[in-house]
């Protein structure tokens, strides 16, 4: 992980669509999430398994994603998550946001 | 090492222990913990750097615990609604948690509450033939005066719950261990009881009559005044256990007690005296 973690609340802030994302690609378990997006950033941004979990059942109660049992053949089951059409359309909708918000600010900052 | 996440995790979790959700919660985040371990190991980091850099992925998780035992408590009260007098024939509870659950003289036929936790729950004067209790958590629930014809109790647990007064024909307790459970005023002629331990439970004025309690144990059972004719204990254990006929023997309750098989049965110092006393065959028992 690098030295300059960048935590900050903007990130945070996002963390329901880089789910959103990441299962729109495929159903991927807990872990899977979290390694992913260390790994896509190089390190420069660490998710919290603690904010990934309080994430994704914001986004289960909402009815973005839902869960079910994968069958591991080795070691115990584990939840994969898989994203619903209304998650593909939130994912859509809150992409459009950001790139309209990102337009603003570099004229603005 | 595994065991030293799991002791973290439970600790952390403690407070919120019994809540579904929150149970859930934790299995998953120990296998996440488990997996990540296992790479930063594989990575060649020494255990304690390995396990240090495991707990940092955690955060801030109390947060996250609080509200995912928030969201399942407004959940639980949901199901608390009153199901009394409703129809719900071949309703799907499996796994609900539903403490003091009312289900007062309602329809109830076929339902499945396998592994639910239905503690001080009531189910008095209902329609619960052919319901599914295996492995439900019964603490403190009441049945009293209900049909539970056919109904299977399969590794359910049994804790001062009230079966009193109630029809259990073609009922299955498999597995079972019963403690401080009232079995009285019922009709057990058709009940099967399989591998059970009866601790405790009180059995006044039931009708026993030819069941066979093979190989089970018995400790401070009451017997009191239940019909007791041809009734099988052979195997059985039984200790400090009670067959108190009243106020009189009565030659009735003499000739029914005589015909209890009890070969093969080990009997405390306690229960062989009372019972010799009132002349039963004791001749293939062991006394422990």
């Amino acid at each position: 992980m690098s030295e300059n973690k960048i935590t900050s609340d903007l990130l945070r802030g996002h963390t329901d669509t880089m789910i959103l994302r990441l299962l729109s690609e495929a159903d991927r378990y807990g872990y899977e999430i979290v390694k992913r997006i260390a790994e896509r950033s190089d390190g420069e941004y660490e998710l919290k398994e603690a904010t990934m979990y309080s994430s994704v059942r914001r986004l289960e109660a909402d009815g973005d994603i839902e869960w079910y049992w994968g069958d591991e053949s080795q070691g115990g089951r584990r939840k994969y998550f898989r994203i619903t059409e209304k998650g593909r359309a939130t994912y859509a909708s809150n992409k459009n946001n950001w790139e309209y918000a990102k337009r603003v600010l570099d004229i603005l900052l | 090492m595994h065991d030293k996440l799991t002791n973290y995790l439970n600790d952390l979790f403690a407070p919120y222990d019994g809540i579904k959700s929150v149970t859930e919660l934790k299995a998953d985040l120990l296998s996440d913990l488990q997996e990540r371990f296992r790479e930063l190991k594989a990575e060649g980091k020494d255990d304690d750097t390995a396990f240090e850099m495991t707990l940092d992925s955690i955060g801030d998780i109390e947060q996250t615990v609080q509200e995912v035992a928030n969201l399942s408590h407004s959940l639980e009260r949901q199901v608390l609604i009153n199901f009394s007098a409703s129809n719900l024939k071949e309703s799907d509870f499996a796994g609900v948690s539903a403490h003091k659950g009312k289900f007062k003289a309602s329809a109830l036929r076929g339902a499945n509450f396998a592994g639910a936790d239905l503690t001080s729950s009531s189910f008095e004067a209902s329609d619960v033939r052919e319901a599914n209790f295996d492995r439900a958590n019964l603490t403190d629930c009441s049945f009293s005066t209900s049909d539970l014809t056919d109904a299977s109790f399969r590794k359910s647990v049994f804790v001062r719950t009230n079966v009193s007064m109630s029809s259990l024909k073609g009922a299955m307790f498999i597995d079972v261990k019963l403690t401080d459970a009232k079995l009285t005023m019922t009709d057990l002629r058709k009940t099967t009881f399989e591998n059970c331990i009866f601790h405790g439970v009180d059995f006044k004025y039931s009708d026993l009559r030819g069941m066979c309690l093979d190989g089970q144990t018995f400790i401070g059972v009451k017997f009191d005044k239940s019909a007791l004719n041809d009734v099988s204990f052979r195997g059985a254990t039984l200790r400090n256990v009670s067959f108190l006929s009243g106020f009189t023997w009565s030659k009735k309750y003499y000739r029914a007690i005589k015909t209890i098989c009890f070969d093969g049965a080990m009997l405390d110092k306690l229960t062989f005296a009372s019972l010799k006393g009132i002349g039963c065959d004791l001749s293939n028992v062991t006394v422990i």
